[in-house]
């Protein structure tokens, strides 16, 4: 591989949709395959800007279904590999990420929300939400991380191939077309300047020897002949899935296991929550912020502390309670009232989200 | 007449606002500030078209409600904007990003014949494209013919003085290895204040309002 793509830690501005081009070359990433759509398509566009510099590689396919298949292929060939997408696209993705998750391969996949269902809007929504984190015809063992900042974007770009790598599920950069499209400076650096390993890769398939002879036959498969196997097989995911989820699981706060309401928001509208809720604390309400950073795994025993000691839980998103419904999931039986403000497919800002507290505190 | 290329988030259309308004405050009667972003529906003129209107400017723009398939696939030129260098006055153009974006002007009644309008490449040192001086020469040669360049080298909201004449001391080499003049740096007020309109290479200070932030969409 090139010399090191960022030499030294450097303040940059970009949108979004560069930062995470960059942030898959930080993280050495081998090859993206990709097919257009709003509002993800700078992510390849920069990406093919910067693949021939950096001895990198880049397929467009003719589809998403084709984008996500050989993103697996890419993966079972030992590279890092990544795909981007939103919307529809994500919709067609997840017969591919089935499979990754039948298969156990780690691939990575930027998601940039748009407005739904179906085409919709091209900008902004945070209703891939239960897409993203349930999608395809499984049980949604894939790693979500909902960003909101750029510099986050850069961070978990490169963590996402890690997670995915070590553990072996799909894992997912979840974003929004503001995201994308938004600029700000962020700091950028070479992952091993932070003492960040990047867990290596591995061939899944055309290892050196003999199946069976010299190393372990490798069964990679999505089909099985009788529910039985099945069953035993999807065990087995789910216990490793339930001993990476304390690992794994992410969250940020601000007061949440004192504060009487709890203010709940992911991605880009944490931002604007977190503005609320530290307006009012200086004004000396009893209010405080929780925001998953993944939403799925969700970090549970965290939610339900809060979710037992809260009177209230006041649930904001761009979507009509996609991360409601998990959050409900998660806390289940705790002693909260769950209250919402959902704006489905539009953007919320930190006044709409303090004028909503002032009325239930 | 003036063209503003560059690199995408560079802050041409930025630059290019604030030149036309600078224009009518110093007493041009007739500036007319073009947009001829054909594809990027984001951080373009059509969010401010009305509030600049208001100040004097005349503006060729989409508004809003007259595209179509806004941001899902490129727009159609107004037909107003095509014919924008056969105007009376001064004439600014936002152009499109990169040298694909700086080709919408092949698109433009007598463009290629018209000797008065001027190119300028707006360079910022925080976008990693143009971030050394090998960088940006390279850049530039690639846009076609241009005029000159211009410092914009910013952090956005996280913007200091020290950016700016890093900028400044950059892409005057660079503007030197081109053969093309510098022709000013670009900064908000503030800052350009500070600085006493010069920068540390003796180039002008274009002060800067920011009206972009909030085009996002």
């Amino acid at each position: 591989m090139a010399e090191k793509v960022i030499q030294e830690e450097k303040r940059v501005f970009m949108t979004g949709n560069e930062v995470v081009a960059w942030g898959a070359l930080a993280a050495n990433a081998e090859i993206m395959y990709g097919y257009p759509i709003t509002p993800q398509n700078e992510i390849m566009h920069y990406w093919t800007r910067l693949a021939p510099k950096n001895e990198r590689e880049f397929l467009q396919t003719e589809d998403e279904l084709s984008a996500g298949f050989t993103t697996n292929g890419g993966v079972m060939a030992g590279r890092r590999a990544f795909t981007a997408t939103a919307g529809p696209g994500n919709t067609l993705m997840q017969e591919p990420i089935s499979m990754a998750e039948a298969m156990r391969l780690p691939t990575v996949t930027i998601v940039q929300q748009r407005g739904g269902p179906s085409t919709a809007t091209v900008i902004y929504s945070q209703q891939e939400v239960t897409l993203t984190t349930l999608g395809g015809n499984g049980e949604g063992l894939r790693v979500v991380y909902s960003t909101a900042t750029h510099q986050e974007l850069f961070d978990y770009t490169i963590k996402a191939f890690n997670t995915a790598w070590k553990y072996r599920f799909p894992t997912f950069v979840l974003a929004d077309g503001y995201q994308a499209k938004m600029r700000e400076s962020l700091v950028m650096y070479d992952p091993a300047s932070k003492g960040i390993e990047m867990f290596p890769t591995e061939p899944f398939v055309g290892k050196e020897g003999t199946p069976g002879v010299d190393r372990e036959p490798g069964h990679f498969r999505n089909t099985y002949n009788v529910e039985e196997e099945l069953y035993d097989v999807l065990q087995e995911h789910f216990a490793d899935y339930n001993k990476m989820t304390p690992e794994v699981a992410e969250y940020k706060e601000i007061g949440s296991k004192e504060s009487k309401v709890v203010v709940i928001a992911h991605g880009v509208v944490a931002r604007g929550a977190k503005a609320a809720v530290e307006d009012l604390r200086a004004e000396g309400f009893n209010v405080g912020f929780f925001r998953p950073v993944t939403l799925r795994p969700l970090a549970v025993p965290e939610l339900r502390e809060v979710a037992n000691n809260a009177d209230k839980i006041l649930v904001v998103e761009s979507a009509n309670g996609q991360m409601d419904r998990l959050l409900k999931e998660a806390i289940y039986g705790c002693s909260a009232e769950m209250l919402s403000l959902f704006k489905p497919g539009v953007g919320i800002t930190a006044e709409e989200i303090e004028a909503r507290v002032r009325e239930i505190v | 007449m003036e063209g503003y290329i560059g690199e995408y988030a560079s802050g041409k259309s930025e630059v290019a606002v604030n030149r036309a308004i600078d224009l009518f405050n110093q007493g041009h009667q007739d500036v007319t500030l073009v947009d001829l972003d054909i594809v990027e529906p984001c951080y373009t003129l059509r969010p401010i078209k009305n509030e600049l209107q208001s100040l004097g400017l005349h503006v060729l723009a989409w508004e809003t409600r007259e595209t179509i398939g806004l941001g899902e696939a490129g727009n159609v030129l107004r037909a107003e904007n095509k014919w924008a260098l056969r105007r009376d006055g001064d004439v600014i153009l936002d152009i499109g990003y990169g040298a694909e974006g700086a080709k919408t002007l092949n698109l433009l009644e007598g463009a290629k014949e018209e000797e008065n309008l001027h190119l300028l490449v707006v360079v910022n040192i925080a976008r990693p494209m143009t971030a050394t001086v090998n960088d940006i020469v390279e850049y530039v040669n690639g846009m076609g013919t241009v005029h000159g360049l211009i410092n914009n080298s910013h952090l956005g909201d996280d913007t200091d003085i020290d950016i700016i004449q890093e900028g400044a001391q950059m892409v005057s080499q660079a503007a030197k290895r081109l053969g093309l003049p510098l022709v000013a740096t670009a900064a908000v007020q503030e800052l350009a204040e500070q600085m006493n309109w010069r920068d540390c290479m003796g180039n002008p200070v274009r002060g800067l309002k920011r009206y972009m932030p909030c085009t996002l969409w």
